[in-house]
């Protein structure tokens, strides 16, 4: 008889082992634990886990990965012994959603969650051989990276990096910056990258602040036991533009990096260290990146039940502004009314220093198979240096936090966590000014079933939580903000098809940069001026989804009707005072967004060929009393992605497409050159492996198809990139 | 069979997506394009440009301003840009809502901030004007149509004699 929870014994083993694919191969990032309890480990890259403390008795394993039908087997585990089993998942490409770890913060092994959670696999993370991680995350259904900015089903538009409406966690650690809110995609190198967690729609009931549209959550590679070095070499080309009117320079230009991991770790410590540079010449006149990053990893079993684990990295750009492209007049246009591959003379000279780095610690204590506590700590910097043609910029800020989770399974059905966050982030900038930014708050969440389960299936659950953020401005009265979320699943048969509803209050606290920021904003040559009293932007999110069973033998589907309403953003907004028109951030608008967002999966050829069709349709509407309702900025109201890649034995080819029609509208139009295009890219990429070494070719932008997704900003061209990759 | 099926749909999808990227994207569009909303035209600069210049550009008002006030708020584009003026000829365009103008000019910049305040046409001068056909010592009105550019509107700059706003309007001490 198969046990759904561990026995209670007063003794305890350590279960060791590996998981591997059918055929042999190491999977590494499989979740392998107990389900309903405390006990859970993550496979390192040769495939190996180790799970301590396991009751002694019968436990009943499971252990899932992204691509691969879970397995679950009974050990019998003797008091204060060791006992291995081993896993081989079948290769699964049709599997959806197996791990959910970023909605509830706790992982959950073949649940279906509440809420649509989209994974990037560490296969999709190589195989598109990306620089940094937002290249692969952009690739997902219902993203959309404006300019650096990310889109969860249109939540953020574009606010030329002063906030995000989406959360970025590294393992679990908030990163947002402390002064703007925005998010450095390059902060971790993407070989550091496990994998990468997307959840879409409100989260702030666990997660707080920023986590009003979507959470991202970057999962960094655990320190394998043995001694592991991996080099990674890559050289690029970008292509000149399309048409010789719009050629800006006579050699073409080049990209290239290179970084290196060295690691060793044993069962009790390991840790690793990272370094790599790159340098880009970039598409567009003046257009220069520099690179180079360090990153460390280390954990402690520092006693049986408890891990520690320390982690940080440090990234240094230097890259050129293309502040904006050239309209007719502001260059040498050659007759053209814009030439959108060069710079304006007012944007010049003009150059960006950015510096970021974290350090986390966290440490993890299973009490029982019932109670596990977790604490962290962490210290995020950003410091940045913008020179202008006639001016220039700075600013340092720090975001240091803290938290404390406890997690308890009463049984192996229920799960109950609370936890308490403290955060606090300070900046000193000559556009900022010197300011502070507390946040302190207390959370809870209840997972548990409902009803009977029948035939040993997985039966419907609710879970139900709520967060108390108090929020205060340099030391100021604190405001307190309340963030409930209520979900549930409900399985439909035995083959995985289920049902999935859940509705949430999502927040974002201004950033600091939005409160004070003082400047003359040169693009519009309108002075920007401070708002100490911006209040929290606010939004309830519902979601009604669902995904089938596997159907024709290689398809299989998955949809969610999505709403927002959303109040309190915040806009910049041209008004008239006693010295003239300036630009402020208020709370101007109320919003509406909802859509649908489907994905079909299939798989045929007995798994060699596997695609993704995913489509997103948006429904904005912005709200200003006394004005008439308009579309939101900067959201395309149709979105296509195509995903297709054929492997044969160690060799693949893939393609990527993507297409999203033409925002409707943008803001601070009449201000900037309107025009715009719908976005249609197509990616080729191809793969070899042998033995240690694997090569990739990625093609990006393969038709060289011109646009811009923001006023007067190019995007990238095509281009080819060649990426050679040696593990040991 | 469903294989197959399969893989000929992929590959149609896939060329399908390749034949809608060929399509479209941003163009190049010369001055006086097809797709300009506004207008276009040629200017003739002549004189001496004097060392404090800092831009010239083209503007438009529906009414003809009577303040300096009106100057500054009423001004399309109410942030101009540039148009390049070391040549002695120069094509420009100015993108305009469709609408009938009183007043197109060619306005000199000195060296300076702009406040976009009634302030600023201290540090602005009229350079030129386009003008009625029929009668030069009128301004021409120029009317922008509904999806389309006014094209021609060709005027002369005169650096050797660049005009305060006050010979055209009336502005009050600040």
């Amino acid at each position: 008889m198969l046990l759904l929870a561990p026995q209670q014994g007063a003794a305890q083993g350590v279960l060791r082992g590996t998981v591997r694919s059918t055929q042999g191969a190491p999977i590494r990032g499989a979740m392998v634990g107990v389900a309903g309890s405390t006990l859970y480990a993550q496979t390192d890259a040769g495939g190996r886990y180790r799970l301590a403390p396991l009751p002694s008795g019968e436990v009943r394993v499971r252990a899932a990965a992204i691509g691969y039908s879970p397995a679950a087997r009974v050990v019998t585990l003797a008091a204060n012994d060791s006992a291995t089993a081993d896993f081989a998942l079948e290769p699964s490409p049709l599997e959806l959603t197996p791990l959910d770890v970023v909605s509830t913060k706790l992982p959950h092994f073949g649940d279906n969650p509440s809420t649509s959670i989209t994974q990037v696999s560490p296969e999709e993370i190589d195989r598109r051989a990306v620089n940094t991680i937002d290249e692969a995350v952009d690739k997902e259904p219902g993203i959309q990276f404006l300019n650096g900015q990310i889109n969860i089903r249109g939540s953020t538009g574009y606010v030329q990096g002063l906030n995000s409406r989406v959360l970025f966690l590294v393992d679990g650690v908030p990163m947002n910056q402390g002064d703007r809110g925005g998010i450095n995609w390059d902060l971790v190198p993407v070989d550091q990258i496990e994998r990468v967690d997307i959840l879409k729609g409100a989260g702030s009931s666990l997660y707080g602040s920023a986590a009003l549209g979507g959470v991202v959550n970057v999962t960094t590679r655990d320190v394998p036991v043995g001694i592991h070095e991996r080099i990674r070499l890559t050289g690029g080309m970008f292509a000149d533009p399309p048409h010789s009117v719009w050629n800006f320079r006579d050699q073409p230009g080049l990209q290239g990096g290179g970084d290196g991991t060295f690691s060793y770790g044993t069962d009790i410590f390991g840790a690793s260290v990272s370094g790599g540079a790159r340098h880009s010449d970039g598409y567009r006149e003046q257009d220069d990146q520099r690179h180079w990053q360090v990153a460390a990893k280390s954990r402690w079993q520092a006693a049986p039940k408890t891990r520690v684990d320390v982690s940080g990295a440090w990234a240094d750009d230097r890259y050129d502004v293309p502040l904006s492209w050239c309209t007719q007049g502001q260059c040498v246009d050659l007759g053209q009314a814009y030439q959108p591959f060069k710079v304006d003379t007012g944007g010049r000279i003009s150059w960006t220093d950015s510096r970021k780095g974290y350090v986390a610690a966290q440490a993890r204590t299973v009490v029982s198979e019932h109670f596990a506590w977790q604490a962290r700590g962490s210290w995020s910097r950003t410091d940045f240096f913008d020179q202008r043609r006639d001016t220039s910029e700075f600013g340092i800020s720090n975001r240091f936090g803290a938290e404390l989770r406890l997690e308890a399974h009463p049984d192996s059905t229920r799960t109950v966590l609370v936890g308490s966050e403290a955060t606090f982030s300070d900046v000193t900038s000559d556009v900022f000014g010197n300011h502070s930014q507390s946040e302190f708050s207390a959370y809870g969440e209840v997972e548990q079933p409902v009803g009977h389960r029948a035939g040993g299936r997985d039966g419907a659950r609710l879970n139900a939580g709520a967060r108390i953020d108090f929020l205060a401005v340099d030391g100021g009265s604190l405001s307190a903000v309340v963030s409930p979320r209520l979900g549930g699943s409900f399985p439909l048969g035995a083959r995985g098809a289920a049902l999935r509803a859940s509705i949430g209050r999502g927040f974002r606290a201004p950033s600091m940069a939005e409160r004070f920021v003082n400047l003359v904003a040169s693009e519009f040559g309108l002075r920007v001026i401070p708002n100490p009293a911006l209040l929290p932007e606010t939004a309830w999110s519902f979601e009604l989804g669902g995904r089938t069973a596997p159907f024709l033998t290689f398809l299989r589907a998955d949809g969610a009707l999505f709403w927002t309403e959303a109040q309190d953003l915040i806009e910049p907004t041209l008004i008239v005072t006693t010295d003239g028109p300036v630009i402020q951030l208020q709370n101007v608008a109320k919003a509406r967004i909802a859509g649908l967002d489907a994905t079909l999966l299939a798989a045929p050829l007995a798994g060699r060929l596997t695609t993704s069709l995913g489509y997103t349709y948006l429904y904005t509407q912005r709200r200003v009393p006394g004005s008439p309702h308009t579309p939101l900025a900067y959201r395309p109201g149709h979105q296509v992605k195509l995903s297709a890649d054929y492997s044969l034995g160690s060799a693949s080819v893939g393609a990527d497409f993507r297409f999203a029609s033409r925002p409707e509208r943008i803001e601070l139009e009449g201000f900037v050159d309107p025009r715009r295009v719908p976005m249609k890219v197509l990616d080729l990429r191809a793969q070899w492996a042998h033995g240690p070494l694997a090569l990739r070719l990625l093609v990006a932008n393969i038709l060289n198809y011109v646009y811009n997704l923001v006023p007067q900003t190019l995007a990238p061209v095509r281009t080819a990139t060649l990426t050679a990759v040696w593990s040991h | 069979m469903l294989g197959t099926l399969y893989r000929v749909a992929a590959v149609a999808l896939i060329s399908a997506s390749a034949f809608a990227a060929c399509d479209g994207g941003l163009q190049p569009e010369p001055i006086c394009g097809p797709t300009l909303i506004g207008i276009c035209g040629t200017i003739h600069f002549h004189g001496t440009i004097p060392d404090s210049t800092d831009n010239v550009f083209v503007a438009a008002y529906a009414t003809f301003p009577q303040t300096c006030t009106d100057l500054i708020a009423n001004r399309r584009p109410f942030v101009p840009g540039s148009v390049p003026y070391t040549d002695s000829v120069a094509d420009y365009s100015v993108t305009l809502p469709p609408a009938v103008y009183a007043w197109v000019l060619a306005v000199w910049k000195k060296t300076g901030t702009l406040t976009l305040t009634p302030a600023d046409t201290a540090l602005l001068r009229v350079a030129g004007y386009y003008r009625n056909p029929a009668d030069t010592a009128l301004p021409g009105v120029v009317t922008v149509p509904a999806g389309g550019a006014a094209a021609n509107i060709d005027f002369r700059v005169a650096f050797d004699s660049l005009r305060p706003a006050t010979d055209f309007v009336t502005c009050t001490a600040r």
